[in-house]
């Protein structure tokens, strides 16, 4: 039994900061007293000094404790020489997870950067990416499709892109996020070209033929033509692209020609 | 309520006049009852209580133990007694001063509707005043606490009118007092969101005819550039180094150039 105690308390000894994920009111009520706690929630219940707020269900431990600590860097909370202790619930609904880190042990993804710190709102992104993924889950009848979306810099995507056909959004005033909006997506996913929703999430067009130039685009080798379009896009203009592979059904998000996110659907 | 007495009077003799009378009171109880779970039943489906629940007026009910749900289904019970008491002690002819028991037949529905008024007015109120706080929850300025409050006790000093007027007590003033604030509340108002009402005006003609979109290159008012997003508002317009957010109002007053 001391054995046990000394393994954990070794996890717990001499730590800059604890890291909560969807922490319980009295549990973060007491780490407060005598430690610097940053909560990490998809909605800042307990009104935290330190919050950090998850964007999508990450199911996976590693991609939330990641999320987390890249957003508490950015915000400045911890600093890369920080020990933390990541506190979350894996299986139950209950704390069941420790996980000691120190801030700075992986190269930075840009998974914070790309929902908090894109031109487009984050609550655009964060639908965006939520069609994204049911889109992966169902399929079109049944059938895996593929999806290209550019979220924000409209104006200049819409200048480095030419219409395929005539566009189904002209003069329609639809934002990502409306009730309706999936149907709609997903029936004009069978389509070809990709989707330019605007910063404020407004669909602007379906249907583009974008025509950036790939140029100097380092995407991991064996994608398609539709992720590297999505890359170049990104690296021209200010955009965020967000690609569902007809192929592996994986959603991957690119920014300023990187792929910077990969999210299985079938996990969520 | 007399016509019914009369003609009950009329239609027998004095001993079952009192005979009547208690069978009048009889059915009072078992209506009152009646009403009592109607008013209950029909009030729990309407899902009343989860409405009001979590308003100061149900907790202190709660308090006393009991609910709005129970306090308004008894009230209207307890209606329905009285009224019945009444016309039983008319119809045996218990009472000689006719004319102060009238006048109360014809007080006690306006008092139950005031009744109803006042607790109305208390839990729609406080709804209300809970229902702006989570609109502003996020805004974290603390002079916006006094919104939810305002509205609150707009409410509750219309619903205490509405009371007072059913009672018939003299309200002229205080009709005076709401006509003054809500004159000047409407003034401010026009006068503070003239630029957003304009603006929403010119971007709702912008949206609805859409004469540029996104994508397009213009000149408006002097600045030229790429249009990026269009709302009820303001428009933005991007070009290389600058993001002009141009007021809709502005838009359609200067005109706008397209350039092909």
């Amino acid at each position: 039994m001391t054995d046990i105690d000394e393994v954990l308390g070794s996890l717990s000894a001499d730590l800059d900061a604890v890291v909560l994920f969807s922490p319980g009111a009295d549990l973060y009520e007491r780490l407060l007293d005598d430690q610097l706690v940053i909560v990490v929630s998809d909605e800042d219940e307990r009104a935290a000094e330190r919050f950090v707020e998850l964007p999508v269900e990450f199911s996976a431990l590693s991609d939330r404790i990641r999320f987390g600590i890249e957003g508490a860097l950015e915000q400045e909370y911890v600093t890369e020489n920080d020990q933390l202790l990541c506190l979350a619930a894996t299986y139950g609904d209950d704390m069941d997870t420790a996980v000691r880190i120190r801030a700075g042990e992986f190269t930075e993804s840009g998974v914070y950067d790309l929902f908090v710190n894109s031109r487009a709102e984050p609550g655009v992104i964060r639908d965006v990416v939520e069609v994204a993924v049911e889109l992966g889950k169902k399929g079109q009848k049944g059938k895996p499709v593929g999806a290209l979306f550019v979220v924000g810099d409209a104006g200049k995507v819409m200048n480095k892109s030419r219409p395929l056909s005539y566009n189904p959004f002209e003069k329609s005033h639809v934002h990502v996020g409306d009730p309706i909006v999936n149907v709609m997506l997903k029936e004009f996913s069978r389509l070809d070209g990709a989707f330019v929703i605007s910063d404020a999430g407004k669909i602007v067009s379906a249907y583009r033929y974008l025509e950036p130039s790939a140029e100097g685009v380092d995407i991991p080798k064996g994608l398609g033509a539709r992720h590297m379009a999505a890359g170049a896009v990104t690296r021209d203009t200010n955009a965020t692209a967000i690609v569902l592979s007809e192929s592996d059904g994986l959603v991957r998000a690119f920014k300023g020609g990187e792929l910077i996110l990969e999210l299985d659907p079938e996990e969520y | 309520m007399a016509d019914i007495a009369e003609l009950l009077r009329t239609l027998f003799s004095e001993e079952t006049a009192v005979t009547v009378a208690i069978i009048v009171l009889l059915v009072g109880a078992v209506a009152g009852y009646l009403v009592w779970r109607g008013t209950r039943t029909l009030l729990l489906r309407l899902e009343v209580d989860e409405a009001v629940e979590g308003t100061v007026f149900d907790r202190t009910m709660r308090n006393f133990g009991f609910s709005t749900v129970g306090l308004l289904a008894l009230l209207s019970a307890m209606f329905v007694y009285v009224l019945a008491v009444f016309i039983a002690l008319q119809v045996a002819q218990l009472m000689n001063t006719q004319m102060f028991w009238t006048r109360l037949m014809e007080y006690l529905p306006r008092l139950f509707i005031a009744a109803l008024v006042v607790i109305l007015g208390l839990v729609v109120g406080d709804k209300a005043s809970l229902a702006v706080s989570e609109r502003l929850k996020s805004i974290k300025l603390p002079e916006v606490t006094l919104l939810p409050s305002l509205v609150k006790y707009s409410i509750f000093y219309v619903a205490a009118l509405v009371a007072l007027g059913q009672l018939g007590v003299a309200t002229t003033a205080l009709v005076v007092l709401l006509a003054v604030y809500a004159f000047g509340l409407l003034f401010l108002a026009g006068l503070a969101f003239r630029d957003l009402l304009r603006a929403g005006a010119a971007g709702m003609y912008l949206l609805l005819s859409e004469p540029y979109s996104i994508g397009d290159e213009v000149e408006i008012d002097g600045n030229r550039g790429i249009v990026q997003e269009i709302d009820v508002f303001v428009t933005h317009i991007e070009n290389e180094d600058t993001e002009f957010i141009i007021p809709n109002q502005r838009v359609l007053r200067s005109g706008i150039t397209r350039i092909r």
